[in-house]
């Protein structure tokens, strides 16, 4: 009896795993879809919103460091090198990372004004939550731009943003490692260009 | 996003190919992820296409991009989307013909559909009335025909003029330019000045439309090439899955629909 019910138990336990795990796939996906809705919504408000560029240009920096793995999208797009590269090395590179991303990012701000934005589903891709959203700015047709976003590291981040099917993640990295093969593999050239990437005014 | 050009142009500049070919130096064998990177560029001919960049480069820095910002300077957006319009529907012939031999019958009807109401409701393609009527433009070419018959796509080249491609997109391309009934409508002096212009005219509005965005990638990236080289082939990768996924209806949205049981096949007429 013990045996029969022991097995009945651990069949049923067996059984509902995947229900449960469905549902808290549903759970994630939902989450991350309000994530990008609500990002969504800041950005077109900070766009479209009054206020002088370079408060626009603040504001926006902060949404990126709220709402992207910048470290987890640095480490990606320095792909084999990254584990090549000294402790000290991979921490500037992070640094210039993020400075050269958000200096990217704040630069566009002008091309954008009039932007809408709306959010589609989220479904799970690679270990993550790819979102579907339709951009679109004034006298364009609607872009289609893919979110990827890890709910790995604590609440859901950016890792990469997919804009009519070319990632900008993988874009970058192939920048990166063309740069690398043409420069010896040497990270330490990487560093010195993207800090001059830095420095330049926006 | 491209460029047409003349298919004699298109035809020296494959000779010129291969003439220059220049094989890239293959990784060491026993660093795996070195080798990997090498499969993922799939670049094998990289000096020789290098080379093209730089030509292309340059005739874009002296003549293409200030005609097209001349262009933009010149003309208002709105004349200017009229005529990327006009340009879109003479071209829409050869987008039907590559949906009919993709085998893709809804597209095709799409495409058919789109040329017929654009050239008359939209008086000789000027306005896009078939977009709003549900019958939305899709991308469709010869490159597209050739993948979706399981050719596969080659090394990535980088072409004069045709700038990033492959061996099995150039080769659509060559099939769209001989499927093209503008091709073959007489070879009067107007004619082939009409068709001049219409490549001319392609080339500065394909060009005009995507300004912005290779300003910022130029400086942007620390390595253009290998940007522009990874940007062109996620894009059409993705083109192509589009393609292959796409089963649009035939009947636009306002039309009424028949009520099909979820899991039956609506009867034939």
């Amino acid at each position: 009896m013990l045996t029969r019910r022991v097995l009945f138990t651990t069949a049923l336990g067996v059984a509902s795993v995947p229900l449960f795990a469905a549902a808290g796939h549903a759970d994630a996906n939902d989450q991350a879809a309000s994530f990008i809705a609500k990002l969504g919504k800041d950005l077109v408000d900070i766009v479209n919103g009054p206020g002088a560029l370079k408060d626009k240009q603040s504001a926006l920096a902060q949404i990126v460091d709220r709402d992207v793995d910048i470290s987890a999208v640095a480490q990606f797009c320095l792909g084999r090198f990254w584990r090549t590269a000294t402790p000290d090395q991979q921490r500037e590179y992070t640094e210039l990372f993020h400075r050269v991303l958000v200096n990217n990012i704040t630069s566009k701000i002008g091309d954008y004004q009039g932007v809408t934005f709306a959010v589609g589903r989220g479904v799970p891709r690679e270990d993550a939550i790819a979102v579907t959203s339709s951009v679109t700015r004034p006298n364009n047709p609607p872009n289609r731009v893919d979110w990827l976003v890890s709910m790995a590291g604590g609440g859901p981040k950016i890792i990469d943003v997919i804009a009519e099917g070319t990632s900008l993640r993988l874009t970058q990295r192939s920048d990166y490692a063309s740069f690398l093969s043409r420069n010896n593999n040497n990270v330490a050239v990487l560093i010195d260009a993207m800090r001059k990437q830095a420095d330049q005014p926006g | 996003m491209r460029v047409s050009v003349c298919p004699s142009l298109f035809a020296a500049a494959v000779t010129a190919m291969l003439v220059l070919a220049g094989c890239a130096a293959k990784p060491n064998p026993s660093d795996a992820d070195a080798v990997a990177d090498y499969n993922e560029a799939n670049d094998p001919l990289e000096p020789t296409n290098r080379v093209f960049y730089a030509i292309n480069n340059g005739l874009d820095t002296v003549l293409v991009r200030p005609l097209a910002v001349a262009y933009r300077y010149a003309v208002p957006q709105v004349v200017r989307d009229h005529t990327h319009n006009v340009l879109d529907n003479i071209g829409a012939p050869v987008t039907l013909f590559d949906d009919i031999l993709q085998a893709k019958p809804r597209r095709a009807g799409d495409s058919l559909m789109r040329f017929v109401v654009n050239s008359t409701f939209g008086v000789a393609g000027v306005f896009d009335v078939a977009t709003g009527w549900g019958w939305p433009e899709h991308d469709s070419d010869g490159g597209m025909t050739l993948a979706m018959w399981g050719l596969p796509e080659g090394p990535f080249l980088f072409l004069p003029v045709l700038g990033p491609t492959n061996p099995r997109d150039a080769a659509g391309f060559g099939g769209d330019v001989a499927l093209d009934p503008t091709t073959w409508i007489g070879r009067g002096t107007i004619v082939t000045a009409l068709s001049y212009t219409r490549y001319g005219l392609s080339a500065v509005d394909a060009r005009e439309r995507v300004l912005d965005d290779i300003d910022k990638i130029k400086a942007q990236a620390l390595d253009p090439y290998a940007t522009f080289r990874s940007l062109a082939r996620q894009h059409r990768k993705s083109q192509l899955e589009d393609a292959s996924q796409d089963e649009p209806h035939t009947i636009p949205a306002w039309f009424p629909q028949r009520a099909v049981p979820s899991g039956s096949t609506p009867p034939s007429q």
